[in-house]
């Protein structure tokens, strides 16, 4: 393989900077993340069909914000701000549920599905109440891939260009997503990890293989190429696919045969490789030829994310995982390792961001230096404008 | 002697759902069920002013939109608390497109605060 980073003259720039360690600590910071990232992108927050049907209703936190997402009898999933109208209790007070309509427990204002206020104490002796303005406060939804996409902001970004068109354009015209079918996919397993770390640690981490043959054995294993370091992501965005060693059958915990059919419209070319992309904010998507996973992320504090990872396969597979005609468990051992191992790294790492030995920052070597991209990013869209990491070079020249 | 009045065209009923009536005093409440049926009770729930033509519709009963009492749309007993006493329910004729009901001469059973 061409190692094309390696190959551009780089004179005395191996090392380029990563932010200061307090952008992974301070409060503020974060505060500002969720106001200017997370509450304003398209956040993947649940699988469709966890609503099977009208009524179903589940809460999610995006930002600073709790979410109703619910199926509704006529228009089909809709989400919601969780905020009565009336006095602000919160409408929904579990996780999930099953009801005819979402009712305050406070003082019964009560929400048609479809958002409207449909009834409460005393209401029709009030005609003025306008029963749209005073419904529940709607956000933007969008369904892809199976899931249930959100957005909080008034005007949302335009979810073809700033989701569909990034990914689509990433995997390539050939290698398209699309070969995938991933909306016609199923939950074979589903795992939810409780991480120590900042968000942008875990980012970071998933964007780069330069630790993968550290902490990956097993992966390293199954894709022998990951040894040098380059990862599926590369500099530009661009995704290259990371080929299977040549003993390697599946991908699998000890790379035997997955015993899982190949997803039937892969090209040529998605045979035997991985393919990653990171959905900015916060969605990362692995695909093999025979199933995806989706890591959704869901930042809670400056230091801590819950991570939800799903494992998806055609329905057949499914229906034979649920008869228990058919033990996925060694696909899903691979990733839900790599998992583990990277989290673990992203905690041990956590603590290390308060250190004053960090407090200008770490380096990013020639294989990392694509997660510079994720950082001019995250600079621009809080309005650093990057001064800060040049502030930072002058800073470790004075030093 | 009591005439029948011409409450709603069929057209204005959505099946599964109510409509509420309120040019006669206390309001009242048209059905279009899912099997097709058409029925009319007082609107308002006995146990606190909540319109029942908000409420769903399942089986031939309609449950209050705020709280879980369900009465029934031909007889207008309740099932459960918290309310306690029926609706009334008046009689209904549907001619052509005209949905025509006779209200019932009964007392109706209106919950504290609600003046017919």
């Amino acid at each position: 393989m061409i190692i094309d980073h390696l190959d551009e003259p780089l004179p005395g720039s191996s090392l380029l900077p990563t932010p200061t360690g307090d952008a992974y600590t301070d409060p503020d910071i974060f505060e500002k993340e969720q106001a200017e990232i997370f509450e304003k992108m398209w956040n993947c927050v649940l699988r469709s069909d966890s609503l099977p049907s009208p009524g179903h209703w589940k809460t999610v936190t995006v930002g600073r914000e709790e979410i109703i997402v619910v199926r509704s009898r006529r228009e089909g999933i809709k989400a919601y701000f969780n905020v009565c109208a009336h006095r602000g209790m919160r409408v929904c007070t579990a996780g999930e549920g099953k009801n005819k309509t979402l009712q305050c427990g406070y003082h019964a204002w009560t929400y048609a599905l479809e958002g409207d206020l449909v009834a409460a104490p005393n209401l029709t002796s009030m005609p003025d109440v306008d029963r749209k303005q005073y419904g529940l406060k709607p956000v933007h939804v969008r369904e892809w891939l199976g899931y249930v996409w959100v957005c909080l902001a008034e005007e949302p970004p335009n979810f073809e260009r700033e989701v569909l068109g990034e990914v689509r354009t990433r995997f390539g015209e050939v290698e398209s997503i699309d070969n995938y079918g991933i909306e016609h996919l199923r939950l074979g397993d589903t795992k939810t990890y409780d991480v120590a770390a900042n968000w942008k640690l875990i980012i970071e981490n998933f964007m780069e293989c330069y630790h993968c043959a550290t902490i990956h054995p097993e992966l390293t294993e199954v894709i022998p190429e990951f040894a040098d370091g380059l990862a599926s992501q590369r500099k530009n965005g661009e995704v290259h696919g990371s080929s299977f060693g040549e003993e390697i059958q599946g991908f699998t915990v000890d790379g035997s045969a997955s015993g899982v059919h190949q997803l039937p419209a892969i090209a040529p070319d998605q045979d035997r490789k991985y393919y990653a992309i990171t959905v900015k904010p916060q969605v990362f998507i692995n695909t093999v030829p025979d199933h995806v996973i989706i890591h959704r992320m869901f930042p809670v504090s400056e230091s801590r994310t819950i991570v939800e990872c799903d494992w998806l396969f055609l329905p057949e597979v499914v229906d034979k995982i649920t008869s228990g005609e058919l033990d996925v468990s060694k696909s899903v051992e691979l990733f839900h390792r790599v998992n583990l191992q990277d989290f673990n790294a992203c905690e041990l790492t956590q603590p290390s961001m308060r250190s004053k030995a960090y407090s200008s920052g770490g380096a990013l070597v020639p294989s990392e230096h694509h997660i510079q991209e994720f950082h001019a990013w995250w600079y621009r869209t809080l309005g650093f404008e990057q001064v800060a990491a040049a502030q930072q070079e002058t800073e470790k020249a004075a030093v | 002697m009591q005439v029948s009045f011409r409450a709603c065209s069929l057209q204005d009923l959505t099946p599964g759902e109510g409509l509420r009536i309120d040019s006669v005093s206390p309001p009242i409440a048209v059905f279009l069920t899912e099997e097709g049926t058409v029925h009319a009770i007082d609107d308002t729930c006995t146990h606190q002013d909540a319109s029942l033509a908000a409420g769903w519709v399942e089986d031939c009963r309609v449950e209050c939109p705020l709280h879980e009492s369900t009465f029934s749309l031909t007889t207008g007993e309740v099932d459960q608390p918290p309310a306690k006493k029926r609706v009334r329910v008046h009689s209904v004729q549907v001619q052509g497109d005209d949905v025509m009901v006779e209200l019932s001469q009964e007392a109706p059973n209106l919950p504290p605060g609600v003046k017919a």
